[in-house]
């Protein structure tokens, strides 16, 4: 009997909900086609803003969205309504968030690095809503663009691929006699993995031998950091590998003890205590990314045509206090390159 | 009111998949007695088994089953070393948690994030492929709910057999179990086997809900899995005609529910955690306070 009532009670809930469909089923279907013929100051246009971690650079990717936005007329609060959620490093968060975003019916998703991008796609994509993307390095082998040029799919954005060759060229710039560069590394993030395979044929053109050790999680950062150490490279290189860069402090803590230089991936790891780097700017990025995403409300380009825009600017940038510890001359060839202090 | 509908449907589309699983983690958690934290591997587990399946082109719906056999053998692993080599529950899930990091990593090729868009998913084959129109925004709730709640029928017809009714008893009495001359660890393997099967269905159901499978998404499944279970057994035991199992199914909607909400209010996602962790030790006070406690569970 029990059992009888339990399949009535469930099956009526479904039913329930079924015969709320007849409801919602117009809606998403009529929308979209309507919003890129108004005019963007009469219309306030809901953005939603999915931060895949509590991260620097992804920090700055976010800050560089709004300078983009406002720069083309969008400003929070007067003709778009951002609202900026961060999933916290969890795939689940990140796919709730755009569910719910999708279901809100916004104008526009924007997502930052690979998994929030994903989620936002995943969400998006039986619904006609743009999603524009930043802080994805491979976004063909994502799954969510055909080809860089015509993404084919609505979904468009920009992606950060490092300047490895510049980075190597500046290492040996910086240490002439170094032969061995290590590389600390989470084997479960795909970028670092392309990244790795990357440095490992650029680097015997200028004289390096690459030094790798994978690691799984954050708490083996700091012992693999030691046997990195241990196994006499000049120096350390890092990648833009999240794992890493959140335990930043171990890597550094290793390296200097061992008395190697860390060169950086981007400007933040150079103001925590890395050495230099070829850096990319995330606010540029990510300021490129928001006039991009204007266009896309303006009406006046379509994300399934719009190529994903690759970084192209990337400036050196050292770290004078650093330097200064490791008794380093910055080379000639350098001389312009931005110097920061260490954040304290 | 669209948006209401729409936000209504995701947490029941959410609280269906993530139900499947509790369903199974009662079975261990509850009926067992036994914290499994090797759920946190089985998750993925199931997910990465799809997604590589499918991208090898077989039917979604062997996939699940798939994925049921391999969390199922994965269960077995934890209850092996849990009942023959007597490690202790906790110490047995947490070494196939983390072996099954690797298995993931072996099945996906190495890669965290594998995705198959535009693949065949129980969501767009077959029966889903015959829904026009305004239902196609329901299919994911449609199926999602069609698997959680055939699990939980399957479960609760095996209850009532007898082997269920050894399962049932090897948690609460093991001594009665060997009495009637069977082994209560046997018993013990085929929950664990139950428990893992069905939070890798889960993961499975996912997968083909997103059409990708991350490696990480097993991140906080026990807690969830335990949330779901404890607001389920905690909030439904006085209502009387609703079984553990649909209860267990009900604690998992609630959940997503408060997090909807949380959001919808505008609770920054920092505070997720901390809201998830109020929100179990409400769940968990609000039992002892209720005061008539029944001893048995409404099974």
């Amino acid at each position: 009997m029990k059992k009888i009532v339990s399949i009535i009670t469930a099956v009526l809930l479904i039913l329930g909900l079924a015969a709320c469909s007849s409801t919602p089923a117009a809606t998403p279907a009529a929308t979209p086609q309507a919003t890129p013929e108004e005019a963007p100051a009469e219309k306030t246009f809901k953005i939603g803003v999915i931060q895949y971690a509590p991260h620097p650079s992804l920090d700055n990717c976010y800050t560089g969205i709004r300078l983009g936005l406002e720069e083309a007329g969008f400003v929070d609060g007067v003709n778009i309504k951002i609202d900026f959620q961060n999933a916290q490093g969890e795939t689940t968060n990140a796919d709730l968030i755009a569910k719910n975003m999708a279901t809100k019916q916004y104008d526009l998703i924007m997502a930052i690095a690979t998994p929030a991008a994903m989620s936002a796609y995943s969400a998006a994509k039986d619904l006609d809503i743009p999603v524009v993307f930043t802080a994805v390095s491979d976004p063909v082998a994502a799954g969510i663009v055909k080809s860089l040029e015509n993404p084919g799919t609505n979904c468009t954005g920009s992606s950060d691929v490092l300047p490895l060759e510049e980075q190597v060229r500046m290492i040996r710039a910086f240490l002439p006699e170094a032969t061995k560069i290590g590389i600390l590394y989470t084997t479960s993030e795909p970028n670092s993995v392309t990244q790795l395979k990357e440095i490992k044929e650029i680097a015997p053109k200028y004289g390096f031998e690459i030094v790798e050790i994978g690691v799984t999680g954050s708490s083996e950062v700091a012992s693999g950091a030691q046997s990195l150490v241990a196994k006499g490279v000049d120096c350390i290189n890092n990648f833009t590998d999240n794992n890493v860069v959140n335990n930043l402090s171990l890597l550094l803590n290793a390296a200097n003890s061992g008395g190697i230089p860390v060169f950086g991936s981007e400007e933040e790891q150079v103001k925590n205590g890395c050495l230099a780097s070829q850096s990319i700017d995330y606010v540029a990025l990510g300021r490129e990314t928001g006039l991009m995403a204007a266009k896309i409300l303006k009406g006046e380009a379509k994300a399934s045509e719009m190529p994903v825009y690759l970084v192209k600017d990337f400036a050196p940038v050292y770290n004078k206090d650093v330097l200064e510890s490791f008794n380093l001359t910055l080379p000639a060839e350098y001389a312009q390159a931005t110097a920061v202090e260490s954040a304290k | 009111m669209d948006i209401v509908i729409g936000l209504i449907r995701n947490v029941l589309e959410e609280g269906f998949i993530y139900g499947i699983m509790a369903v199974g983690v009662y079975i261990t958690y509850r009926v067992l007695n036994l914290p499994d934290l090797s759920v946190d591997g089985t998750f993925p587990l199931g997910a990465c088994v799809t997604a590589a399946l499918i991208r090898a082109g077989v039917n979604p719906w062997c996939a699940l089953l798939i994925a049921f056999v391999c969390g199922a053998a994965a269960g077995c692993v934890t209850g092996l070393l849990h009942v023959k080599l007597r490690i202790t529950d906790l110490l047995s899930g947490i070494l196939v948690m983390i072996s099954m990091w690797s298995v993931n990593l072996a099945i996906t090729g190495g890669s965290a994030v594998v995705q198959f868009y535009g693949r065949e998913t129980i969501f767009t084959n077959g029966l889903a492929a015959l829904l026009r129109g305004g239902a196609r925004t329901w299919r994911v709730l449609i199926f999602s709910a069609l698997v959680c709640i055939v699990v939980k029928l399957v479960l609760d017809l095996y209850l009532k057999t007898k082997s269920g009714l050894l399962l049932r008893s090897a948690g609460g009495n093991p001594q009665y179990v060997i009495s009637l001359g069977h082994d209560p660890g046997t018993m013990k393997i085929i929950g664990l086997a139950i428990g893992n099967g069905c939070t890798a269905l889960a993961g499975s159901v996912l997968a083909q809900q997103a059409e990708s499978a991350n490696i990480q998404s097993g991140t906080g499944m026990v807690v969830m899995a335990l949330a779901a279970v404890i607001i389920g057994t905690n909030m439904f035991r006085k209502v009387r005609f609703i079984k553990a199992t649909t209860a267990v199914i009900f604690g998992s909607i609630l959940y997503k529910a408060c997090l909807v909400i949380a959001m919808q209010l505008g609770l920054p996602t920092n505070y997720l955690k901390l809201l998830m962790a109020v929100i179990f030790t409400i769940a968990l006070v609000t039992n002892d306070m209720l005061g008539s406690r029944r001893k048995k569970q409404n099974v």
